[in-house]
């Protein structure tokens, strides 16, 4: 019998918040995190909105506690600032106090600020301190550096699945923690915005004017955000050993393939349907143990239909309260699933259901609405968090109230 | 690591003829350019036309090669689909930074951002599998196609019959003229049979896809097993070889990454040290360098162990096998940060 993994630590920023307990003020007073970008080079600058974690990478080198130095990204920083606040949440002063291992996801690396001086890396006339960006246009770039700073040794690793990598992310971890390879994964994701993306999603007109609605009859498409999560897993017998505070369990998660499209999932939310009912089916709770869920919810027309049904597929009239927390954060790619994945701890932990901020009208689709108002003292103990991307890569964690 | 795991298929495009024929009589392809590219196969037999079109090359060399490894294994059931990749499509990352300038942001086609997405190749496998199963993809350098590996051990741990776990990556003209204003490759033109021989800071820029059946259990078909794994993020000399000697004992032959690279020889030095007298196959004058070498390394190590002989054109240095291999030690490292070691067993 594979051990049981609960998660003992915590650490964020995203536009609504620069740590976990800025985040939820945030969402308790349902303020959103979007706007328009104050650090890309855009023509989109006043035209598409986003949510931009709300300090210039210069004052990012402050909070991630570092001098400021050349090669170092907003992915990175972004991604450090997050980190150390999830190892004091968890209240580890060194991470080889216990072999600990680091699990990270990214889609685009630094891009956000490779894109900057792309040109004069693959210029010959040109030379000077840019060329210390050359080795951050991957994705193990913030990673290591990351690591190297942190003193992550033992094993360490990048994912990248598109929209669901830090989900893949929290999986791949607590999966090490069952085979008994190391007691103690740090898992999440960084993200930040570029240009790249911004135009990515933009050509592929998935990209809303307004603030996004999801599951809303009139949405047209996700805004894209910014930011960083990570969370410390810990096998049960280390964390009873080591007496660490345990915030909640990762009972179950599930990864499929739609094999559908290359982008597009399928409309009745194949995909989705056997993520959330796999991983529900591994955490070993029922239907109607689960509380809330944390929906995908880009507010993409194909996303909601899809994910919206597979909800209807899996629990017939009994859908559970669910929500997007996107229109709060935007949608931070690689980083979403992490950041979702600490929103439903919050959920449980102090009895919140978070509000699917821009509703307005029933889709036509469905016969579902997400939840509108923030509802508080409302018993949590089940979540369920999902994460679908690009290449049909579906993921959906449950998270359980630690008892006993 | 826990239990075994069975090499069952395999398939690799590389510089070499490695994709069809029989590759112990195939000859030595070499270069003087610093850039050991692929031979690239005809792919009209595994992609339709209309597809093959839109294309690039990372995404035909990853699809092409995981349908021929399926081919090779026997098994057409699908399974878990993991695979890793340091850079993804170069080509299409590249063309799509330049189009955002070019066309001012705007009217851009998608096709060059969805292709770059490190995942595509894995979404094209299963779309054309239709494969519903586990589906992953990592991005760490000299750690993606290992953590790939150990993704899909994990998996067959966990009750999976077989896994298809790949690599690949390609060399860009323009992505050779970055890495080189770092130093990644030497800065005359060697040939590249003689790398070895050429110890000076740098190497030779390589490219490659190279996919495996993993299976839970052996057959008489199988290549190899895979009995031992390791990896090691950044070690001093001393716990290197330490994370060596307690990893190896017995081996008959080693296969590693050697790479005429003097800013990172002394780590191979370690390896020396460690296993004297054991015959040691480098394998980089083959594929060149590139973060999921470590893929094609392993593709060989399989061959020598299934066919019992070397590609004697590959290693005119090396005299013919007189004993049989029953096991290899497998030992790489990516610019000294990433180091792996496998251990291969023959079936």
């Amino acid at each position: 019998m594979a051990e049981r993994v609960f998660i003992t630590g915590v650490g964020m920023i995203t536009a609504i918040g620069d740590d976990v307990a800025g985040n939820l003020h945030s969402l308790r007073s349902q303020h959103s995190g979007l706007g328009y970008t104050e650090y890309i080079d855009t023509i989109y600058r006043q035209v598409l909105p986003v949510a931009e974690v709300k300090h210039p990478s210069e004052s990012l080198f402050a909070l991630a506690g570092v001098p400021v130095k050349d090669g170092y990204t907003r992915t990175t920083l972004l991604g450090l600032i997050a980190m150390q606040e999830a190892l004091q949440n968890a209240g580890i002063e060194g991470v080889q106090s216990a072999p600990t291992g680091f699990i990270n996801a990214s889609t685009v690396g630094g891009m956000c600020d490779t894109e900057k001086v792309y040109f004069d890396i693959i210029d010959p006339g040109k030379n000077g301190t840019f060329l210390q960006y050359i080795d951050t246009l991957d994705c193990a770039d913030c990673t290591q550096r990351i690591a190297d700073i942190v003193g992550f040794s033992e094993h360490i690793a990048t994912i990248s699945t598109a929209c669901s990598s830090s989900a893949n992310a929290l999986m791949f971890g607590a999966r090490m923690i069952r085979q008994g390879m190391l007691p103690r994964m740090v898992c999440g994701g960084t993200e930040a915005l570029t240009r790249f993306t911004l135009n990515g999603f933009n050509s592929l007109k998935n990209v809303d004017k307004q603030f996004c609605r999801p599951f809303d009859q009139q949405r047209t498409g996700l805004n894209l955000g910014e930011g960083a999560a990570y969370l410390v897993l810990e096998s049960e017998s280390f964390a009873k050993a080591n007496n660490s505070r345990i915030l909640a369990e990762l009972s179950g998660y599930c990864n499929t393939n739609e094999a559908f499209h290359p982008t597009s999932p399928s409309p009745d939310g194949d995909g989705a349907y056997e993520a959330m009912k796999t991983a529900l089916a591994m955490s070993g709770r029922s239907l109607e143990q689960v509380e809330y869920i944390n929906v995908h919810g880009t507010a993409t027309l194909n996303n909601d239909v899809s994910e919206g049904k597979a909800l209807e597929r899996l629990f017939g009239d009994k859908v559970p309260l669910f929500s997007s927390t996107k229109p709060f954060t935007g949608h931070t790619l690689a980083a979403a699933g992490a950041i979702e994945a600490i929103y439903s701890i919050l959920a449980i932990q102090h009895g919140l259901i978070f509000p699917n901020l821009n509703f307005s009208e029933k889709m036509e689709e469905l016969s579902i609405t997400p939840v509108t108002q923030l509802l508080e003292g409302y018993p949590v103990n089940n979540v369920i968090s999902n994460s679908f991307g690009f290449g049909g890569n579906n993921a959906s964690l449950v998270i359980s109230k630690y008892e006993g | 690591m826990k239990g075994k795991c069975y090499i069952q298929g395999t398939a690799a495009i590389s510089p070499q003829p490695t994709f069809e024929g029989d590759i112990f009589q195939a000859p030595l392809v070499h270069t003087d350019s610093n850039l050991l590219a692929c031979i690239e196969p005809d792919y009209k037999p595994f992609i339709p036309g209309n597809s093959l079109r839109r294309m690039t090359r990372t995404l035909k060399m990853g699809l092409t090669a995981a349908l021929k490894c399926i081919q090779d294994s026997g098994i057409s059931t699908p399974g878990p689909i993991i695979t890793g990749t340091g850079k993804g499509s170069l080509q299409d990352t590249e063309k799509f930074i330049k189009e955002i300038v070019e066309y001012k942001e705007t009217a851009l086609n998608p096709t060059p951002f969805i292709q770059s997405t490190y995942n595509s190749v894995n979404g094209l496998i299963a779309l054309q599998q239709k494969c519903t199963a586990y589906n992953n993809t990592f991005v760490h350098r000299g750690f993606s196609f290992e953590n790939a590996l150990l993704d899909s051990i994990m998996m067959i741990q966990e009750g999976a019959s077989h896994t298809l776990t790949g690599a690949f990556e390609e060399i860009t003209k323009e992505h050779f003229y970055i890495k080189s204003r770092i130093g990644c490759w030497k800065s005359a033109p060697v040939n590249s049979q003689e790398v070895y021989q050429h110890l000076s800071p740098g190497t030779i820029a390589g490219e490659g896809a190279a996919f495996f059946t993993l299976t839970g259990a052996a057959t008489p078909e199988s290549y190899a097993a895979i009995s031992g794994f390791r990896m090691l993020y950044k070690p001093s000399e001393e716990k290197l070889a330490t994370a060596l000697r307690n990893f190896s004992e017995g081996a008959d032959l080693i296969i590693c990454g050697r790479n005429g690279d003097s800013n990172h020889e002394h780590y191979y030095d370690v390896l020396d040290a460690c296993f004297p007298g054991v015959p040691q196959l480098p394998f980089k004058h083959l594929c060149g360098e590139y973060d999921t070498a470590g893929a094609f390394g392993l593709w060989l190590g399989a061959q020598i162990l299934k066919a019992q002989q070397l590609p004697a054109s590959w290693f005119p240095m090396q005299d013919q096998l007189t004993a049989p291999v029953h096991s290899i030690l497998f030992y790489n490292h990516f610019f000294g940060e990433q180091h792996v070691m496998l251990q291969l067993e023959r079936v």
